[in-house]
């Protein structure tokens, strides 16, 4: 499932939501499991978003001629 | 003295010498007076007895010869030069050899200074009174001028210190100049109609610049047209005229004004090669800056991942830990507890005991411990 629309920001934020609740145990049992699934989901676009963002980065370092790497 | 005519066939005859002597002697019965105008063509050197220069009227052009003797010159102190406006006091005399009248002048006044700086001293309070001068109305010189403009005689020395000090600076500047009239009647409005027609040709900063002059030469600087159209001006003036001691009005219009043509020249551009070090000092720290934004992004998001991994199993301990307690609660209101603290429970029959009852009762006592039946006396 993608969802392109939504920033990392936004996606940062939901996921730190989550893990607030489950901290704080304030959750059914039944949606524990839904959330924590959640979660995972959301570090992974999270974590997918940032190395996209860190390789142009790079890439564009090296295309301008990085003296400064 | 008395001048003697011949007698040449019937008319009275005058020699050259005595007629001019006759005249001599007529004009030594004039009185002293005071004769205003502009000393032109002055001549003074240190084997003649005296100075000669010829007064000119500023008006009609009308001149007098007039000499001084060379002592008394120089006892004055004047170092007057030509076009100025003095006063001099003196009475005419006939050169008899020649025959050539001049004025011998006893003394000499400079006039006009005192007259030009009084109406310069109205004109600044004047146009101060308007705000002109204010400092809020000076406006900051471009970071980097597109178009230069400069105002400047043809003569070289301004032009050239202007110029040069621009492209040493900053090599790519664009600049246009207006050669002007820089001293004389005529240099006000010209500068005024240079001005403009720089700005229309897309200068974006005005310097006008002179070398230094007398008193009189930089007048035009301070020429209420001039003052106005710099004043007026929609883009910044630099003002760079004469030395670092003369404040032509123009200066205080200006939006900067520098000391010398050459500062003006380095403060209409920045220095090219600091400009490229600052340029290539943001790229770099661009580069870091963006890398340490995402280097921040992934600690964090590494750090709530980890919680997020604990979390179900704390969210689980939690909630047992709470139904520890609730069946913990729901312990001490059972009545085994309460057995266990030393009461019994008696019953007569099926029923509870809370009334004493007829004597020979069979009761049934329950205990912690168990239960075990006795009979009321």
């Amino acid at each position: 499932m993608t969802e392109p629309e939504v920033s990392f920001e936004q996606s940062q934020a939901e996921l730190e939501r989550i893990v607030e609740r489950l901290e704080r145990g304030d959750v059914e049992l039944e949606e524990l499991t839904r959330l924590w699934e959640r979660g995972e989901e959301l570090y992974r676009r999270c974590a997918e978003q940032l190395s996209t963002a860190q390789g142009k980065i790079e890439e564009l370092a090296k295309r301008l001629g990085d003296e400064s790497a | 003295m008395k001048v003697e005519a011949t007698e040449v066939d019937g008319r009275k005859v005058f020699s050259v010498r005595a007629f001019n002597q006759g005249i001599a002697v007529w004009l030594e019965r004039l009185p002293t007076v005071w004769v205003e105008g502009e000393v032109t063509e002055l001549r003074r050197q240190e084997r003649w007895a005296s100075v000669f220069f010829t007064l000119k009227d500023p008006e009609s052009g009308a001149c007098l010869s007039a000499q001084m003797p060379r002592g008394q010159f120089d006892g004055l102190r004047l170092e007057l030069v030509d076009g100025e406006r003095v006063h001099v006091y003196g009475r005419p005399e006939l050169y008899e050899q020649r025959g050539d009248f001049h004025l011998r002048v006893l003394t000499i006044e400079r006039y006009g200074l005192g007259a030009h700086l009084a109406s310069l001293e109205r004109l600044k309070a004047k146009l101060a009174a308007e705000g002109l001068f204010a400092a809020e109305r000076k406006r900051p010189l471009p970071r980097i001028p597109r178009l230069i403009g400069l105002v400047t005689g043809n003569d070289a020395a301004a032009k050239r210190d202007v110029l040069t000090a621009i492209t040493t600076r900053f090599p790519p500047a664009r600049i246009i100049v207006a050669e002007t009239f820089v001293q004389g009647p005529r240099a006000a409005p010209s500068i005024v109609t240079a001005i403009a027609d720089l700005c229309e040709r897309g200068a974006d900063v005005v310097i006008v610049a002179r070398g230094g002059g007398s008193f009189e030469d930089l007048l035009p600087f301070s020429d209420e047209r001039l003052v106005r159209a710099v004043a007026a001006c929609p883009v910044p003036v630099v003002s760079a005229v004469g030395h670092e001691q003369d404040t032509p009005l123009m200066d205080l219009a200006a939006d900067v004004r520098a000391s010398t043509p050459s500062v003006a020249g380095r403060l209409v551009v920045p220095d090219l090669d600091e400009l490229q070090g600052g340029l290539e000092r943001a790229r770099t720290s661009l580069r870091r800056s963006a890398r340490r934004i995402v280097e921040q992004r992934s600690e964090r998001l590494a750090a709530t991942h980890e919680r997020l991994g604990r979390a179900p199993l704390l969210a689980l301990e939690r909630r047992g830990s709470r139904l520890e307690a609730t069946h913990g609660r729901l312990k001490t209101l059972s009545p085994r507890s309460t057995l266990d603290r030393g009461y019994a429970i008696v019953r007569a029959g099926d029923s509870l005991v809370r009334e004493l009852p007829p004597s020979g009762t069979a009761l049934g006592i329950e205990v912690a411990a168990g239960s075990f039946g006795a009979r009321t006396e």
